[in-house]
């Protein structure tokens, strides 16, 4: 049997809501549920912190970190996190306690964490929040109304490696040479696990639009159907040109192993829908696997960045090795140099759409 | 005995243009002279007005003022001064003059004096040189361009950068290429290039040498008959239908006041339907040239 608590007025108040949860009104929270087990992705969940563990702090919902603190209250999303270099772990909760899967606030089960890391901070869940028709809230309740894909939107897409190769640099840095150089540019994060981190940075662009999976109801787009993210992507994007933004640039978690980010870039529309790829690499064998990968699924890189382009040396035997040009950051944040490698894209987008047009017609 | 085109004091309207100098904020930011009409609407595009390399920009803003008046839309005449831009002309040589104008642009539109997306651009000799090159590295900003008997030009064209689009050694090695990737973008641009009908001798700010005499010819008035007939080659070539034109002022040698006066340059620049680049300019073709009679205007 369900069983619904009221929360005591002003408990709310004094609980950590965290980054994951920013676009809830949490007036809309008056009682609990103790269903637990039954929590999906995106429920949201107070819980008290049991043990500080891998993260000490936790991203609030106002753009900065707070300390955490035994006993603390907060409010998190109960979802699946997929980050090599720290957790893997799956939307489900343990009465008895429930991990601290990332600071943006995703709440779960950790299957497995990188050797470099400590256990997660513990969480005890006290139960979901609901709202007055007894209902779990859930971040979809609160995402952007659903659009198609706009037309007449340019976008580049920012794949790497691996995470920490250089996507987020690169999308930051683009998006300030392209806001730079007179562009209403959008910056957007479409896969990967809510946090500030890449939010921020991109709000410190300057970039006219920012926006991340969370804004289309998902705590984390790892084990969502693919057409979910595909929907979240086309919603953000849609919402960009609805504010005036002619250009978005859009990055993509992790690795082009990582299944979403791999099962997004195998989609024609999805694929094609970007006039072109910068593609992150740590080194230049990086950087010739990425490339192998992203031709094996029909893409070829605009560039190449990350780390690699710190190496003048590494630079050279990653273009010697692919083909294809490595652009630093400063390139990037260069408004005529970020205004040229758009039109780059343009151009060999548009020779790309006039092959396959000419294919179809000679077909 | 010439018959001005535009007399000054007759031209100017009812509506009052006030004319101010802006200084320099910063190490390695622009000065300029502002001309704002009084009847300046919220959303109105300015038209941005580059200096030759006397450093005319308030004579630019002055002369250009009356239209501005006119047509109640501000004009900004960056000043890039002698001993800091040396060779702002190239834009991208040396010290990075791109980067100072678009900086300036985003300090005034802080002040408020300008809210478009984007602007017009004209320049005046080497001005012109200025304008040309940053329209062909910004297209998307520049809505219509004006380019004014300018020494020589950046062609669409083979020749290493900055004479063409190809790929040369040295630090400004990859600016062709760069510019190459949006010059379809920017044969979009309606382009007026206007020059002097007596500014047909090379003097000694004209630059000179056996490639470029070979590829642009030896003067102003023949390197502004074959860029745009380049222009116009290279937009055919890419299927767009240019606005490109080519006006010939009569009655005028290299000097901006001339071509204002009795060239009606003014007018080329800030035509009467708000700048849609439709009045003056038509879909160019190469034979004839427009030759603007003073009578006409």
């Amino acid at each position: 049997m369900t069983v619904l608590t009221p929360i005591a007025l002003n408990t709310l108040d004094q609980a950590k809501w965290a980054f994951s949860t920013r676009r809830v009104s949490r007036q809309d929270a008056v009682c609990m549920l103790d269903m637990l087990s039954y929590a999906t992705s995106g429920d949201l969940v107070l819980g008290r912190v049991e043990r500080i563990g891998s993260h000490k702090k936790i991203q609030l919902a106002a753009g900065r970190a707070s300390e955490l603190y035994v006993g603390d209250l907060v409010v998190l999303a109960c979802g699946d996190r997929y980050a090599p270099d720290q957790f893997e772990g799956l939307a489900e909760l343990d009465p008895e306690g429930a991990d601290m899967l990332a600071g943006g606030g995703v709440l779960g089960r950790m299957r497995h964490r990188h050797a470099k890391m400590s256990a997660p901070t513990r969480i005890i869940p006290l139960g979901l929040l609901a709202n007055s028709a007894g209902k779990a809230i859930n971040l979809a309740d609160y995402a952007l109304e659903k659009v198609a894909r706009p037309d007449g939107l340019k976008v580049i897409g920012v794949v790497g490696a691996s995470m920490n190769s250089g996507k987020t640099t690169a999308v930051a840095g683009l998006a300030h040479g392209l806001s730079r150089a007179g562009h209403q540019v959008a910056a957007i994060k479409a896969t990967g696990t809510g946090a500030f981190g890449d939010f921020n940075a991109f709000v410190d662009t300057g970039a006219r639009y920012v926006a991340d999976f969370t804004d289309a109801g998902m705590v984390s787009t790892y084990r969502q159907p693919l057409l979910r993210i595909e929907t979240g992507l086309d919603t953000l994007l849609a919402h960009a040109k609805r504010d005036g933004c002619d250009v978005a640039v859009v990055e993509l978690a992790d690795g082009v192993f990582q299944k979403e980010t791999a099962d997004l870039l195998k989609k024609p529309q999805v694929r094609d829908g970007f006039a072109g790829i910068v593609f992150a690499a740590p080194d230049a064998l990086a950087a010739a696997g990425g490339c192998s990968a992203l031709r094996a699924l029909g893409v070829e890189p605009a560039a190449l960045t990350g780390m690699v382009s710190c190496s003048p040396l590494g630079a050279a035997e990653a273009e010697a090795a692919t083909g294809v040009q490595v652009v630093t950051r400063g390139t990037l944040c260069d408004p005529a140099q970020a205004n040229a490698l758009l039109a780059q894209m343009l151009a060999k987008h548009g020779r790309h759409a006039l092959q396959v047009s000419e294919v179809g017609v000679a077909a | 005995m010439l018959n001005p085109v535009s007399d000054l004091t007759a031209s100017v309207p009812s509506e009052t243009v006030t004319l101010l100098y802006r200084p320099a904020k910063g190490k390695d930011a622009l000065a300029c002279w502002l001309a704002i009409p009084s009847n300046m609407s919220a959303g109105t595009s300015p038209l941005v007005a580059v200096h030759g390399i006397r450093r005319g920009a308030k004579q630019q803003a002055e002369l250009l003022a009356p239209r501005a008046a006119a047509l109640g839309r501000p004009i900004i005449a960056p000043l890039f001064d002698k001993v800091n831009w040396p060779a702002y002309q190239q834009v991208v040589r040396g010290k990075r003059a791109d980067l100072a104008l678009l900086d300036l642009m985003t300090d005034l539109r802080l002040a408020g004096t300008w809210q478009s997306r984007s602007f017009e651009l004209c320049g005046y000799s080497g001005g012109a040189q200025f304008a040309h090159r940053f329209a062909m590295l910004y297209p998307q900003l520049v809505t219509r361009l004006t380019v004014a008997s300018a020494g020589w030009y950046t062609f669409p064209d083979n020749a290493a950068f900055p004479y063409g689009l190809n790929e040369t050694s040295g630090k400004a090695g990859h600016w062709g290429p760069r510019i190459a990737a949006g010059l379809q973008q920017f044969l979009e641009i309606p382009i007026q290039i206007c020059v002097g009908e007596e500014d047909c001798v090379s003097d000694p700010n004209t630059r000179q040498s056996a490639e470029i005499d070979q590829q642009q010819g030896v003067d102003r008035v023949t390197r502004a008959r074959r860029w745009s007939m380049a222009l116009q080659q290279a937009a055919s070539d890419r299927g767009l239908q240019a606005e490109i034109k080519l006006s010939i002022l009569p009655d005028c040698g290299h000097d901006f006041q001339d071509c204002v006066q009795y060239g009606g340059l003014d007018r080329l620049i800030l035509p009467d339907n708000g700048g849609a680049a439709s009045e003056h300019s038509q879909l160019y073709h190469p034979q004839p040239e427009t030759v603007l009679s003073a009578k006409q205007s």
